[in-house]
């Protein structure tokens, strides 16, 4: 009867004292190898692995998304670095290109004994009637209208008008344009005139001579505005009419218009090759 | 009876299950003691024997899964139920605020019980590096309790129509032999 009334609180007590006990024989041997133990270790490694697989899932996606995002962001700075390289290598590419162009418009100054002065190209004109660059250097730095200006392929032009610091370059192709010039391997004269577009055609030579497709034009010498022997262009055409005196020559320059960026002015010019006297002008 | 043959399973499964959670949430920093909530759940809520047999298989499976020594949580665990009991014959479970503080009390009762056996018969010493984290998870107990007893109210009142009562607890101010 007691132990009926008092069933729970005794069960209770029961527990206290057994967990006591339990504790107490673990703390003293320290034997965490029961066979109770043991069973319940197994339990919960079953279980464990049960709740580790949702999380492991769940893990995995989310360090592929973290790992995602990286590459995003990863991506976003290479493709900033790639394109910070790009415009350096630009910058880099157009150095060379300017050097290039440079060392080749010097080494006018070996090829003719002439002086140079180094002009930048600061703007272009192509009107309908009219194909002009201006530079910029002028009558400050010594140029005068009627100074030949060359590029490293040969004549395009001369300086017609002139500020302290800029000066307008008539170019071969423009049409109020006229040059001496002969044909390099005959030394047929005549005179080269701007076609308006991107060529010219030699005017006044005679039929009789011979001209043919290929040959070099070089300026004659003989205006006393261009030395002598500048390079000009090829003949590209030649056409021979029943009527008419004189050959109809087209002559295609060596130099590209469309891409001149820097020129050289001819400002000093040994006599002899406009006069034949050894002093240079 | 298929309580107490279920009993041993569910508390191994709510074992490792809180202890995984905590090492998702807080890469074990902190232990999320479900466990605990739910001795005081059942301090409550189920009668003597039960709630006994719960405390105790609860803490004995925490012992083996913790590493702790067998019997250390188990005893924790009792005391806990047998102080919540006691506490549940003078006040109701759906005051809230009763509730919560009543589980921080109930955590930080067990960090000083775990604190004491450490410190006295392990000899640990830097146990103050402990107690943030023990405050820390006392407040954790004592929210998860209050959000607990909130649910289970709702869920008795949705299955039974009402909150579920056992009348020898609340009639009388003491502990019935027969409860």
């Amino acid at each position: 009867m007691f132990f009926k009334n008092y069933r729970t609180v005794i069960f209770i007590c029961a527990a206290v004292v057994a967990a006591l006990i339990l504790l107490s024989y673990s703390l003293k041997y320290a034997s965490g190898t029961g066979m109770v133990k043991k069973l319940v270790l197994e339990a919960a490694a079953s279980v464990q692995i049960f709740f580790n697989i949702p999380v492991e899932r769940t893990k995995s996606a989310w360090t592929r998304y973290i790992h995602l995002v990286g590459l995003e962001e990863d991506n976003r700075k290479l493709r900033q670095t790639v394109a910070e390289l790009q415009a350096q290598l630009i910058l880099y590419q157009e150095g060379r290109l300017e050097a290039d162009r440079l060392r080749q418009l010097l080494s006018l100054q070996q090829e003719y004994q002439h002086s140079f002065l180094a002009a930048r190209v600061i703007g272009k004109e192509q009107g309908a009637f009219s194909r002009s660059l201006w530079i910029n250097k002028g009558s400050a730095h010594g140029l005068k209208p009627g100074m030949p200006v060359m590029v490293s392929q040969g004549v395009i032009g001369r300086i017609t008008d002139i500020s302290w610091h800029n000066s307008k370059v008539m170019l071969l192709i423009d049409q109020s344009s006229n040059v001496d010039a002969l044909i390099q391997r005959t030394r047929a004269q005549g005179i080269v005139r701007g076609a308006g577009t991107r060529d010219c055609v030699m005017r006044y030579v005679s039929k009789t001579q011979d001209v043919r497709e290929g040959d070099l034009v070089l300026t004659s010498g003989l205006s006393n505005i261009f030395p002598r022997g500048l390079l000009i262009g090829r003949v590209s055409n030649v056409g021979r009419t029943d009527f008419g005196l004189f050959l109809q020559i087209n002559v295609v320059p060596f130099a590209d218009f469309a891409s001149i960026e820097e020129v050289m002015v001819v400002t000093g010019v040994p006599v002899q090759d406009l006069a034949g006297e050894k002093t240079v002008k | 009876m298929i309580y107490y043959l279920l009993l041993p399973f569910a508390g191994i499964v709510l074992v490792v299950f809180q202890n995984t959670l905590a090492n998702v949430l807080f890469s074990g920093w902190l232990t999320l003691e479900l466990s605990l909530v739910l001795v005081i759940y059942a301090g409550f809520r189920l009668d003597a024997l039960k709630g006994a047999v719960l405390a105790f298989v609860t803490g004995f499976a925490f012992d083996c899964v913790s590493g702790a020594p067998a019997g250390l949580f188990a005893i924790i665990y009792l005391l806990i139920f047998i102080f919540s009991f006691f506490v549940s014959l003078r006040f109701a479970a759906e005051k809230l605020a009763l509730i919560t503080v009543f589980s921080l009390a109930c955590s930080l009762i067990e960090s000083a019980l775990l604190l004491a056996v450490y410190y006295f018969v392990f000899k640990f010493e830097n146990l103050g590096d402990m107690l943030f984290a023990f405050i820390l998870q006392a407040l954790l107990v004592s929210f998860l309790s209050a959000g607990a007893f909130y649910m289970m109210h709702k869920m008795e009142r949705f299955f039974h129509g009402q909150t579920r009562q056992f009348p020898r607890r609340a009639a009388a101010g003491r502990i019935s032999a027969q409860a």
